[in-house]
């Protein structure tokens, strides 16, 4: 969640409508069940050459509101307005300064956005498949569904983690409060240390009142993602973020410390920030191929590197990791991250 | 002139005590008897101690850091020999390149990084959807303050990874315990160490984050130290710089001016047993020594002194009055004045045997904060350059089982090579070893 400041900047920037700008970036949870919106991010990509290049032009509309979301993919063309349009009617603050005049990322901002709804549906489903285990009070099935329960959740987090509070509720690792007993901590790492450390996840732990808030937060992410559409500046902070996620806390072991389950989520990681590249890259592709070439390899490095260490459906505990490869993933992921960090520029998307 | 010198722990490891980035090039006691009398005075700092002081416009860029900026290309890396500054950086890093191919570009890329940020060449302002070029903290460029940038390979290079064994320099080996060594894996050794040396620490890491940002496809930090030294001012041949000791530290140093001194000393040549590309580079020895500091601040005076074999105060040897006096051994063979074990006597006891066995030394002295007993963690850097390993080793021989030795703790560092230096414009560091 560390790393979620920029992003959260980048979709707050620009925002003008006041009800969503005054938390600091993040996404409101839905108070009222958005009028507009209704998704359908997949609508004709085309519309495209209106794209009023001028980078005024979207914030200039946002106000307007309604232009907005369905109609995006004609009219003002940028992505922005596609934002906006939610932005005023669900109270979700996103960037609405960006003017993108290029179909291709237009097509790229719908295709994420249809990704992420998609991966907060398996969230949903996934968790809950941990969290019966724990209202069950079956530690193995527990263990079982840990580690399967975060892969959504680890392939969109910077963008999960925008709506307000939820990473905190449901991600926050021990080192965020005073100690395992803070009654503040919730979310998988406080069950992941119940179901692993103290081996107890009776009627006595808590640890039925955490599934319940953990599904129940899960469903506003959900809820709230399904009528936000995710502007196509953030998709390469995105991806950005997440190889971030990796190289900062991960290869550390420290995430997942109780199960050792930290492979999963690099695996994860990776495999959202490449999902997330991948709609953009018809576009880098056009104005940098070399670029795409280098950012293909590098997830082709990445990927060789995890899959070594496959396991069944999943992946081996992470003392398993090796120095070298370590090392290997540290210059992998950080000349990934060198080159991710190119593509807002090479696109244009300030 | 308030300086006073000495060496001191020129034994710790060996013979000098400096360290090895910058400061002071002054050797103490293993200059030889020609230089030391009374030549060499830092270049940038003896005379004007303010020049390597901070740039008093660090932020600004472009020059007027109170300091230069230097010639990247030569026949030996510029930093080896370069004046020494007050500030200075050590990062050893593990190279990951999977072939040859990859870690020759990763040596291209840090020449290519290391002759802009010496020569000070502005690094290009994007459109502000990239990042920016450069880091912004001390400006574009970074002010003129001497910034050099040394490339050295240790042995570790030269193993099975890329087919680079018969290149190994003949007596590059993985650094050794040594007397008295603790050595910690995880601040020993390495497979490429940086040398980074300026006036000022935030151009020093300026450069770190830069040479990072070109070669992180290939380099993952290892160990790294921040040193320094203050320099005070002083007369040619003194040391200028006191370690934490509170010895003068670099007498009678090899003078990096004395160009035939540093071919004899410092540079391998041509007919040395080594491997061709080997030629104008060195041996490049690092030994972060800690040192016992509230311990050795609870000692005698008297006690300190006939331990280094220097006053403390004015750094005269023990049989003479000021800094730069030459000891006369053979005057006192018994050690009447200045004690057999004394350090400096065993670093260069000043015999034509030992002769041949002089260093380059460039210290820096560093703390770290405390360590878990609540004792500061503070010590020397001692780093030296030498045509030969037996330079070192011969030194570091001599000094073991020292009465120095109950003060000091050699906890890291490690044996490296520093490459030929870059003469042209499209010659890169290390291209000899894929000749």
């Amino acid at each position: 969640m560390a790393m979620l400041a920029s992003l959260a900047t980048l979709l707050a920037a620009g925002c003008s409508d006041d009800e969503a700008t005054d938390d600091g970036g993040t996404i409101r949870p839905l108070e009222t069940e958005g009028a507009s919106a209704s998704g359908t991010g997949s609508g004709s990509a085309s519309g495209s050459g209106s794209a009023s290049a001028s980078g005024t032009a979207a914030s200039g509309t946002a106000p307007s509101g309604t232009a907005s979301s369905g109609t995006a993919p004609s009219g003002t063309a940028s992505s922005g307005t596609a934002a906006s349009g939610s932005a005023s009617a669900t109270g979700i603050t996103v960037d609405t300064s960006v003017t993108v005049d290029d179909p291709l990322v237009e097509e790229a901002a719908m295709q994420y956005t249809e990704y992420v709804r998609g991966q907060t549906d398996l969230i949903v489903s996934d968790a809950t498949v941990f969290t019966d285990a724990v209202r069950a009070n079956d530690i193995e099935a527990a263990k079982a569904a840990y580690a399967p329960s975060r892969q959504a959740w680890e392939r969109i987090e910077p963008i999960a983690g925008l709506v307000e509070d939820i990473d905190v509720a449901v991600d926050a690792r021990v080192d965020d409060f005073e100690n395992e007993d803070d009654p503040a901590w919730t979310g998988w790492h406080k069950l992941e240390y119940l179901v692993y450390d103290v081996g107890d996840i009776g009627p006595e732990s808590g640890a039925t009142e955490l599934a319940d808030q953990l599904d129940a937060d899960l469903a506003t992410l959900r809820e709230t993602m399904s009528t936000t559409d995710i502007p196509a500046s953030a998709i390469p902070v995105g991806a950005s973020e997440l190889i971030e996620e990796v190289s900062g806390g991960k290869l550390t072991g420290e995430e997942d410390r109780y199960s050792g389950t930290d492979l999963w989520d690099i695996a994860a990681n990776l495999d959202g920030s490449q999902a997330a590249f991948e709609t953009l890259e018809a576009a880098v592709e056009a104005k940098d191929p070399d670029l795409v070439e280098r950012i293909e390899a590098g997830f082709e490095d990445a990927d060789a590197l995890i899959e070594t260490y496959e396991d069944g459906d999943g992946y081996q505990p992470f003392d398993e990791l090796t120095e070298e490869d370590s090392d290997a993933f540290k210059t992998t992921l950080g000349s990934l991250a060198e080159d991710l960090a190119l593509v807002s520029g090479v696109l244009g998307l300030e | 002139m308030t300086v006073d010198r000495r060496t001191f722990l020129r034994g710790a490891v060996a013979s000098g005590a400096t360290l090895g980035v910058g400061a002071c090039r002054s050797g103490d006691d293993a200059s030889p008897p020609t230089s030391a009398p009374g030549d060499r005075t830092d270049t940038t700092g003896s005379t004007d101690p303010d020049a390597r002081n901070g740039p008093a416009n660090l932020g600004g860029g472009g020059g007027g850091g109170g300091g230069e900026y230097l010639e990247f290309e030569g026949r030996h890396q510029t930093g080896i020999a370069a004046p020494t500054t007050e500030d200075g950086l050590l990062v050893a890093f593990r190279c990951t390149a999977s072939d040859r191919d990859e870690l020759a570009a990763m040596f291209q890329a840090l020449t290519d990084e290391s002759r802009r940020l010496m020569t000070g060449e502005p690094y290009e302002e994007r459109e502000p959807a990239f990042p920016p070029l450069h880091t912004g903290h001390v400006g574009n460029p970074a002010p003129a303050v001497n910034l050099s940038v040394v490339t050295s390979v240790g042995a570790s290079l030269f193993d099975d990874r890329f087919g680079l064994a018969d290149r190994r320099p003949r007596d590059l080996v993985k650094m050794p315990f040594l007397a008295n060594d603790r050595l910690d894996p995880q601040r020993s050794h390495g497979d490429v160490l940086l040398t980074i040396a300026s006036g000022h620490e935030d151009v020093n890491l300026f450069a770190l984050r830069q040479l990072m940002r070109v070669t992180r496809s290939s380099l993952t930090l290892h160990w790294m130290l921040e040193g320094y030294n203050r320099r005070t001012e002083a007369r040619k041949g003194e040391a200028g710089v006191r370690n934490l000791m509170g010895f003068v530290d670099g007498t009678s140093n090899l003078d990096h001016e004395d160009t035939a001194a540093m071919d004899r000393y410092v540079w391998v040549a041509d007919g040395d047993r080594e491997p061709a590309w080997a030629t104008d580079g060195s041996y490049h020895v690092v030994r972060v020594i800690r040192m016992l500091v509230e311990f050795w601040d609870r000692t005698k005076l008297s006690e300190q002194e006939a331990l280094i074999g220097r006053r403390k105060e004015t750094g005269a040897p023990l049989d003479g009055d000021a800094e730069l006096d030459v000891p006369d051994y053979d005057a006192d063979p018994d050690g009447a004045l200045t004690p057999l074990d004394a350090h400096i006597r065993l670093a260069n006891p000043r015999t034509t045997k030992t002769d041949d066995d002089l260093l380059f030394r460039r210290g820096l002295n560093f703390s770290r904060g405390f360590d878990r007993d609540g004792l500061l963690d503070q010590g020397l850097a001692f780093a030296s350059f030498q045509r030969r390993m037996s330079q070192f080793l011969n030194t570091q021989e001599r000094l073991a089982g020292e009465p120095l030795e109950e003060y000091i703790r050699p906890q890291g560092g490690g044996f490296y090579f520093a490459l030929p230096g870059v003469t042209d414009s499209t010659g890169w560091l290390g291209q000899g070893l894929f000749a």
